[in-house]
């Protein structure tokens, strides 16, 4: 009888429509968390990073437009730094955590993701991708990252939200 | 084929043509406004009609377009931010994003300190944003209101208590100063010509262009059963095409 009912219950979910089972939009992990896990042993205090000159002009051809502020905060122990950066996917941003220990992203994290496509971002197995990646001399990552068919424009905003971390990372350690 | 029966398929064909012409010119300006904004529509991205907006009163007018009713403003220099519905503006340059509660404004420096919603936006004197700020970056919960304290430094009256931040707002820390010594933002009438030109450019930036071409393509823009129009135009487009069709036909004929 236990059986049966699970059967049918199992049945009766595989009729819901996809989406209902699989939207993505939402807070998956809040920025102060995501700060905690980046140091454990105490975030340090914010600074800030003034888009101006050289920099901005660099943002500027790692994103094809202008952030859409004046200063980007950071918060930096040694050579290890985490940023909190927004880039539009299709039409809303996707607040994104990254954290560069030694040049290198240590680890990219989907915080909030306001669309309701494209969210597959998210998972490890394609954040993943980006651990130990740098930047090359031409401001670009090195290496390839695989697409999610139905998330490109997602997958691009974190591929330039990924190059824009390491780019400013260099400029603080300077 | 005998002279009667030429006659006759003379007479049929001259009906033919007659309806023709009749059905022609009843469809013509439905026809018209049906192709050109067909066309138009085909080229949406090119003439980026769905980003520019409609600025003509009276088509504002027939969308029933208004101005909102309620707005708020303080006065920050010789600016203004104003909240206008959910719209918030630096003088008239709109501030990206949705708002609901516009706690207060003030100068300090060379930045514009904006207290709305659960954040405080950092502008500079023309209005750019330089920071959005929220929880993470300490802004208390539940602000009431914001001012300057007899040193001039900025003070927040949080849920529970009153805050601080740093020159940079980089740090929080909670003040303890007295605050009936607080010169606590006021709101501000807007002047009459910069609200008249205020309405005027939130309405204008309400209704694509490619909303009302879309409307007029399908006949809505004349009201709820305006699509009926179009329907109809459709259909005496089919009709015309046929009779045309067959006219052609007939004429072929030895």
């Amino acid at each position: 009888m236990y059986r049966l009912i699970s059967l049918i219950l199992l049945a009766l979910g595989s009729l819901v429509p996809a989406p209902l089972l699989a939207d993505g939009q939402g807070e998956y992990q809040s920025p102060e968390t995501f700060l905690s896990n980046s140091f454990p042993e105490g975030v340090p205090e914010a600074d800030v990073i003034w888009l101006r000159g050289e920099v901005r002009e660099g943002v500027e051809s790692i994103l094809g437009h202008r952030y859409p502020s004046l200063r980007i905060r950071y918060w930096r122990k040694e050579d290890r730094s985490a940023w909190i950066l927004e880039e539009i996917g299709k039409e809303q941003p996707i607040t994104t955590g990254i954290l560069i220990e030694a040049g290198e992203i240590e680890a990219l994290r989907v915080l909030i993701f306001r669309e309701s496509r494209g969210w597959e971002v998210k998972y490890d197995f394609f954040t993943d991708q980006f651990d130990d990646a740098r930047l090359t001399e031409d401001n670009k990552l090195d290496r390839h990252i695989d697409n999610i068919s139905g998330a490109t424009l997602s997958v691009r905003a974190l591929t330039k939200l990924a190059r824009l971390a390491l780019y400013l990372h260099q400029h603080v350690q300077q | 084929m005998s002279r009667h029966h030429r006659r006759h398929q003379r007479f049929k064909l001259k009906s033919l043509y007659v309806w023709h012409r009749y059905i022609g010119l009843s469809a013509a300006v439905f026809v018209v406004i049906l192709a050109v904004t067909g066309l138009l529509l085909n080229h949406t991205e090119r003439f980026a009609f769905d980003s520019r907006h409609v600025q003509s009163g009276w088509l504002l007018d027939w969308y029933g377009i208004q101005a909102p009713e309620t707005s708020e403003s303080f006065a920050v220099g010789e600016a203004y931010i104003t909240l206008f519905g959910k719209h918030l503006y630096h003088n008239l340059h709109e501030i990206e994003g949705d708002y609901e509660d516009l706690i207060g404004a003030l100068r300090s420096g060379e930045l514009l300190i904006v207290a709305v919603d659960q954040s405080i936006l950092l502008l500079m004197t023309d209005g750019e944003l330089v920071e959005r700020l929220g929880g993470t970056e300490g802004v208390p919960s539940g602000m009431r209101r914001i001012g300057k304290d007899a040193d001039g430094g900025i003070v927040v009256e949080g849920g529970h208590a009153f805050y601080q931040p740093d020159a940079d707002f980089i740090d929080w820390h909670h003040w303890e100063g007295d605050p009936a010594a607080v010169d606590w933002v006021k709101a501000t009438t807007l002047p009459e010509p910069l609200y008249a030109e205020l309405i005027d450019h939130y309405r204008g930036e309400v209704l694509p262009i490619e909303r009302v071409l879309l409307d007029l393509h399908s006949g809505r823009i004349f009201g709820r059963y305006g699509y009926l129009i179009m329907d109809i135009a459709a259909v005496l487009l089919i009709l015309l095409a046929l009779s045309g069709t067959l006219i052609w036909m007939k004429r072929r004929r030895p």
